[in-house]
């Protein structure tokens, strides 16, 4: 069964249409959910919780219909806001227990679940607590753990590592790593921290003014990026530089004897000693250049400066 | 068998209905009150009433006098224990009693268990479970009843009980069974009333000073406004625009028992004005809590 399944859905805010025809398919797994501010994640979030009806389309998140099985699903998803979204007074545990509670557990299971998935995220010791003494980066686990409580399917992470110092931000990237490794639950992360998303998910998608302009595994999203080559020589470079544009590589002179060539299909690597020793260069460096997730991010969205001309 | 808290646990069983959340709401919203000193001083004012009327109570029935007598020594100290034709009854005399207790503690209630739900973003937190608004709104609503009966309605009622005991007889419970049932019905629309009302407020203003500041106007200012209006205008309609008169009106007409058909005709008015009131307030509720985005 698909974890998420839904197509042709669209939802407006008056006259702005947060979600255009959106059809989408995901597998059980880890997946990102990147765009920028307006790019339809939050009122996608809302119709995974539930919270929303679409105007038109439909589809189902875990077997639950999306317009018609709204609470059911929430039964199934545990959601981390990305506000701090505490209540005030409470002590670790019981905060977690309220959560569980809410969920419709019964008070004693949610009491003991609290503690589990207390002990798990790494807030033992502070469980007695009150919430306002906990530091940013145990408020995340809490809030984890709170999601955690009624061991949902699938768990929605808005912005999980925000307003963490680097040290926080390795941390709770470790735990949840450990958490998909462990469980195996599905997870959807919703971030602008694409590091984030290179190191959690295996799926990516990536929206963009209501609209899903990308969607696949993070390889399979590079690889369409086409092949490139970062480039090293000792000799003429410029008359190298020209052979390989001659032969219909894209080329970007990055340092003297640096360079970043895009090839055209089929193209071997012989091809690039080839060109060279008819140069009179040497080849010292030869490696393929992996796009990383905020270049291709920009490279499907627009680089911030148009963007910026957009607005 | 150690237990194991390194890793993950599953969990499985049913989930309940949601309209059982609304109770760990009513849970939290307590242990949220009781947690604070300053409630505690206020609670203890509420209660030393309470604790003044049950000595009181307990001294005059020890001293087993004629019942007339006892009732005589009751009513030098304000109270009654049997039913006034014409009057609210003593219990009920008690509970108005409590009303600036109530007010103060409610005025303080009111920014901690709702004002803090939007002014720190809690309430996300409680609608990204699987409550909605409504589960939501009934949990608050039953919070702040609690607050309400816990310092008009349950002290009431154990004065009636404490009542019945030392008098060493069941015969005062069943002749005067309407007694409770008047104290109760009181007892719900204070803590209807005053529930809708400050959760309310509380949702659009949020911060303590603008909630106590709006609340003892409510509660203070209008009472004062209408003795004015009543002296000066001899228009006993004025009586209307004090909710706690109101809301004593409303209750006494469980029983009916009014000096003159005006008095009812006034508790008609004052029901008419407290479900209109009421209403516009739970619309206005609805309303702030569905503009509040769970996720932002």
């Amino acid at each position: 069964m698909p974890l998420v399944d839904i197509h042709h859905l669209s939802r407006s805010y008056g006259t702005v249409r947060a979600l255009d025809d959106v059809t989408l398919s995901l597998e059980p797994g880890t997946i990102g959910l990147v765009g920028n501010n307006g790019a339809g994640k939050s009122t996608l979030l809302k119709l995974l919780l539930g919270l929303l009806q679409p105007d038109s389309g439909g589809g189902s998140i875990l077997g639950c219909d999306i317009t018609r099985s709204a609470r059911q699903l929430r039964g199934q998803v545990g959601y981390m806001s990305e506000s701090a979204a505490t209540v005030p007074v409470l002590k670790g545990v019981e905060f977690v227990t309220l959560a569980g509670d809410l969920y419709g557990m019964p008070h004693r299971d949610a009491r003991r679940r609290a503690h589990e998935v207390l002990d798990y995220v790494g807030l033992g010791e502070l469980r007695y607590r009150r919430l306002e003494e906990y530091s940013t980066g145990n408020v995340q686990r809490l809030k984890l753990a709170a999601a955690l409580v009624h061991d949902p399917r699938l768990l929605l992470l808005d912005e999980p590592t925000n307003g963490l110092d680097p040290a926080g931000r390795a941390a709770m990237l470790a735990l949840l790593e450990d958490l998909i490794a462990e469980t195996g639950k599905s997870v959807i992360l919703c971030t602008h921290l694409l590091g984030d998303v290179e190191r959690l998910c295996r799926q990516v998608v990536v929206l963009d003014r209501g609209r899903v302009v990308r969607n696949g595994t993070v390889q399979e999203l590079r690889s369409a990026a086409g092949d490139c080559y970062q480039l090293g020589w000792q000799g003429a470079g410029d008359a190298f530089l020209t052979a390989l544009r001659d032969a219909g590589a894209v080329v970007a002179r990055q340092a003297d004897h640096r360079a970043l060539a895009s090839v055209p299909e089929g193209w071997s690597t012989a091809r690039f000693f080839e060109l060279a020793a008819a140069s009179d260069a040497v080849i010292d460096f030869l490696a393929p250049d992996e796009e990383n997730l905020e270049r291709l991010f920009f490279r499907v969205t627009g680089p911030p400066a148009a963007r910026l001309q957009q607005v | 068998m150690p237990i194991d808290n390194a890793h993950y646990h599953g969990w499985q069983g049913s989930l309940r209905s949601p309209w059982l959340a609304t109770l760990a709401l009513v849970r939290v919203a307590l242990l949220q009150v009781l947690r604070r000193k300053l409630y505690w001083i206020v609670l203890a004012l509420g209660l030393a009433q309470f604790f003044l009327y049950w000595s009181i109570i307990y001294a005059v029935t020890q001293l087993d006098p004629p019942p007339a007598a006892r009732e005589r020594m009751l009513e030098a100290f304000g109270f009654s224990a049997q039913p006034q034709p014409g009057r609210p009854s003593g219990y009920i005399l008690f509970m108005e009693r409590q009303s600036v207790v109530v007010m103060i503690l409610l005025a303080f209630s009111g920014s901690v268990l709702v004002g803090s739900d939007f002014r720190l973003g809690s309430l996300p937190f409680y609608l990204s479970r699987r409550i909605d608004r409504r589960h939501y709104i009934a949990g608050k609503l039953l919070a702040i009843g609690a607050v309400v009966s816990l310092l008009t309605t349950v002290p009431a009622l154990m004065l009636f009980i404490e009542y019945g005991m030392f008098t060493s007889s069941t015969d005062y419970w069943i002749d005067n069974w309407r007694l409770p049932v008047e104290v109760i019905a009181y007892g719900a629309v204070l803590a209807a009333t005053l529930s809708v009302l400050l959760v309310t407020l509380s949702a659009y203003l949020q911060r303590l000073a603008p909630i106590a500041i709006t609340w003892s106007s409510l509660f203070v200012l209008l009472p004062l406004l209408r003795s004015a209006l009543v002296r000066e205008t001899h228009n006993r309609y004025w009586n209307l625009i004090d909710p706690w008169r109101d809301m004593s009106l409303v209750g006494r007409l469980a029983f009916g028992d009014f000096d003159s058909p005006f008095e009812r005709r006034l508790a008609l008015w004052a029901l008419a004005i407290l479900s209109a009131i009421s209403a516009a307030m739970l619309v206005a509720l609805v309303r702030r809590v569905r503009s509040v985005d769970v996720v932002e």
